[in-house]
């Protein structure tokens, strides 16, 4: 900054630099809008909302819709089983892609980057596609209404972006290091976990932001494989709801934030991760 | 040394390989086994009808009508947020004060779930208190009360504007990361030259964007094939089927009507144009990246 003032130091009053922050402060405001239309509703009352104020600043605090949402026990439940699902999945996608990832990027073998691309290209595809086999397979196997399909689901689904990321984190650890340890004696196993995982500890934490947001977040497979009430997870489970709440827009409102709360907090504190995962999955194919 | 790190190889490769096998490659390939049959999801007894499923796609009005809106999607996936995006990258690269913090809030939409997005905008859109609504209110000084997600000449694109609304965060990081990939010498170059803040976007930056360019516009496009969530919340496809896709369509016929052979033979149709747009995405990243190095 210093340096350009020091460059340029009769130039005139620059407009663009103005113009540009007020530009983006207007679309910013725009874009929070409708989630600042939520916060606004999960703090009014029902009548409130009816009168045609949701959109304005309450005069007080009304905590009585997270009291309702908080107070159901169907809510718990909802929790209880979306945590059940989503973290064995998270852990059970990263390990294997971890395995695969190692392989790819330290043990090639013939044909291995077509094998490769053919697992990454399986992030690519709408889940539709393989939709009716499963549940044919999981209608035999007498898994539907159980949280055992979501978890296998998941994990399988998240083996692309997991391998993907894991081989580019592990070819960037030097081949020298590998060769060292293997000549002293250790194998594979001991080079993966000992040598080779502790350097990959952001590109684990990618791969657990991204993996517990969209497991988290997920609709379609509960909705298919999911029926009873005390089997839904909470994304199913809000929209379920939404009957039994029908014209309580203020509850559906502290419901919603309820539900978002943990990939909220996850992204307010691992943004950086979150977005530098978005990318790495996009670009390298 | 050779025969141990087949050894590992098999070891490491085989859980990954077997849990992927099992739950998304064979049942990609079942797909194409249950299209040629009359299966109806539950009865073990089902006849193989040949290609008659494929042949009632293509008499299959409603099925026309979800291929239409799908493409109307990608078209507006391809524009929406890939523009949007670009034109929030360029400002915030701009050593605007608070870029960080802006960032953040383009990019917020991204981690809600379909479902809370598709709530927040259903509000937006509600007749009687809906933001729009209130907005257009105090614009034109007169009662609204236009039901947008109700109208069959509505529904579809106010569905599309929700969804790029969570899809603009993602193009635009995208197109950051590629920003910081311009040289900074070339840009220095042009205004040496004499090229004045448009010319230089325009004509240096935009051009060496065009990596950036082909991921944004290949996500976008393939994640609205997938859009399925933030639908079902919104307008399950109605009014009349009018912002139906093919993937409302397959759930439909399959899991409504239990039509599961013919729901097959669409999900084998959505397939191959993943499929396509998937390629021409590989071969586009090979490409830059030859170019680019």
């Amino acid at each position: 900054m210093a340096e350009a003032l020091a460059r340029r130091p009769a130039q005139p009053f620059n407009p663009w630099p103005l113009a540009t922050f007020v530009i983006l402060a207007c679309l910013a405001v725009l874009f929070l809008a409708p989630t600042i239309g939520v916060l606004l509703s999960s703090i009014k009352t029902t009548r409130d909302i009816a009168l045609g104020e949701l959109w304005s600043i309450p005069p007080s605090l009304y905590l009585g819709n997270f009291a309702e949402a908080l107070g159901n026990p169907s809510v718990h439940g909802y929790l209880v089983n979306t945590l059940l699902v989503t973290a064995p999945a998270t852990i059970a996608s990263i390990t294997l892609g971890t395995l695969g990832g190692y392989v790819f990027a330290k043990l090639p073998f013939r044909g291995s980057s077509l094998l490769f691309l053919a697992i990454v290209a399986g992030m690519f595809f709408p889940p539709q596609v393989i939709l009716i086999p499963l549940f044919r397979l999981f209608n035999a196997a007498g898994l539907i209404d159980t949280l055992w399909p979501l978890v296998l689901i998941h994990t399988a689904m998240g083996i692309p972006i997991c391998t993907l990321l894991m081989r580019n984190f592990f070819a960037t650890v030097p081949n020298a290091l590998r060769e060292t340890a293997v000549v002293d004696g250790a194998n594979e196993w001991q080079v993966l976990t000992r040598i080779a995982l502790p350097l990959s500890l952001p590109a684990l934490a990618v791969l657990a932001t991204l993996q517990f947001t969209w497991i988290w977040n997920d609709f379609l497979w509960p909705l298919i494989f999911t029926k009873s009430d005390e089997k839904r997870t909470i994304m199913l489970g809000i929209v379920n709801m939404k009957g039994q709440y029908s014209v309580a827009w203020g509850v559906q409102g502290a419901m919603s934030l309820i539900a978002s709360l943990p990939t909220l907090i996850v992204f307010l504190f691992f943004q950086r991760y979150f977005i530098k995962g978005m990318i790495m999955g996009a670009v390298k194919g | 040394m050779k025969r141990e790190e087949r050894f590992w190889r098999l070891v490491f490769l085989t859980p990954p390989l077997l849990v992927f096998g099992v739950l998304v490659v064979w049942p990609l390939f079942s797909s194409f086994y249950y299209s040629f049959t009359d299966w109806n999801g539950f009865d073990p007894n089902y006849a193989f009808v040949g290609f008659a499923n494929f042949g009632k796609i293509l008499t299959d009005r409603l099925f026309l009508n979800a291929a239409i809106n799908t493409v109307i999607w990608m078209i507006a996936a391809l524009l929406l947020p890939t523009l949007l995006g670009l034109t929030l990258a360029l400002l915030i690269d701009s050593h605007v004060p608070g870029a960080p913090v802006f960032k953040s809030i383009f990019y917020l939409p991204i981690c809600l779930s379909a479902v809370v997005v598709g709530q927040i905008w259903v509000w937006i859109y509600q007749p009687d208190w809906g933001l729009l609504n209130t907005v257009l209110e105090t614009a034109t000084g007169g009662a609204q009360n236009f039901a947008w997600l109700a109208k069959p000449g509505t529904a579809l694109y106010a569905v599309i504007v929700a969804w790029s609304w969570q899809q603009t965060g993602l193009s635009m990081v995208i197109y950051l990361a590629g920003l910081t990939a311009i040289p900074r010498e070339l840009l220095e170059a042009a205004e040496l030259e004499g090229a004045n803040s448009w010319q230089r976007v325009w004509h240096v930056v935009i051009p060496l964007l065009t990596p950036a360019t082909v991921v944004a516009v290949a996500l976008s496009v393939i994640n609205s094939l997938k859009g399925f969530d933030i639908l079902y919340i919104m307008t399950a496809g109605g009014p009349f089927n009018s912002s139906d896709t093919l993937a409302m369509h397959m759930y439909n016929e399959s899991f409504k009507k239990y039509l599961m052979g013919y729901g097959s033979a669409i999900s084998v149709v959505l397939f191959l144009v993943a499929l396509a747009i998937i390629w021409l995405y590989f071969r586009e990243l090979k490409k830059v990246d030859e170019i680019y190095g």
